[in-house]
């Protein structure tokens, strides 16, 4: 019986894309002070898989290749969104990054703690332990 | 030219869009702990794919699998983002089969 791996291609794409893009975009955009520049190389790279998928008879291939390129035209856009997060406070801001810096002079919601770094407790947190914890990354 | 790369992304695009609505409801409903549970349906949807013979049910039932996988590792973070308000939080969750056992094993967070 032969396996089908049309669906294998697309399932490691799809979780890969995923996790690979969820870490590069947070660590990338900490680090990066011209955001455009990463938004350009993703936008690049996923336009450049998009047609090596068309240019390819392999179907796993054309899959996968999709599916990454895909993934990547949406890290272009999640790098503005993980910008969006710093200036909420929603995710640690980076304070040796002029654009971060500059994020939290101007944002009083921007934190350098991440608030998203501890199990669940079962219970909503108060105000109070909200202002501690982000007290204590600032 | 071959399009099945692309006509597959683009549901692949509706089918992670779709994990962002489920992990955000299903963990105000239900909680994280049903993350095995997810994780196996996961599993099970990537190992069904080898069976199928047609190639586009065989890549959205892969696709479905590898973002079930990865929305499996999501709700641990979804559970503190509801706790810390900034989504719904919700308190009478529906707790999974075996929810002892799996308080004791880690949560997966990527």
């Amino acid at each position: 019986m032969d396996f089908n791996l049309v669906g294998l291609a697309a399932a490691l794409a799809t979780f890969f894309g995923i996790w690979a893009g969820h870490v590069s975009v947070r660590k990338i955009e900490r680090e990066t002070v011209r955001l455009w520049i990463p938004t350009v190389i993703a936008l690049a790279l996923g336009l450049g898989l998009w047609v090596a998928s068309t240019l390819t008879s392999n179907l796993p291939l054309s899959a996968a290749s999709g599916i990454l390129g895909v993934t990547l035209l949406w890290d272009a856009l999640e790098f503005h969104r993980q910008q969006a997060r710093i200036k909420h406070g929603h995710a640690p801001a980076n304070p040796h990054n002029p654009r971060h810096a500059k994020i939290l002079a101007e944002y009083p919601a921007a934190t350098t703690a991440d608030l998203l770094d501890r199990d669940p407790i079962g219970r909503a947190y108060t105000a109070q332990e909200i202002a501690s914890m982000k007290a204590g990354g600032r | 030219m071959n399009f099945f790369g692309i006509w597959i992304c683009l549901i692949t695009l509706f089918v992670i869009g779709m994990g962002f609505v489920w992990v955000i409801r299903g963990e105000r409903y239900f909680g994280y702990l049903w993350w095995p549970y997810v994780m196996a349906l996961g599993a099970a949807c990537i190992v069904g794919s080898f069976f199928i013979t047609n190639d586009w049910v065989s890549a959205l039932c892969g696709a479905a699998g590898g973002s079930l996988i990865w929305g499996a590792t999501e709700l641990k973070e979804q559970a503190v983002r509801g706790e810390l308000g900034w989504y719904p939080f919700n308190e009478k969750k529906i707790d999974p089969p075996f929810v002892n056992v799996i308080k004791k094993w880690k949560a997966p967070s990527l």
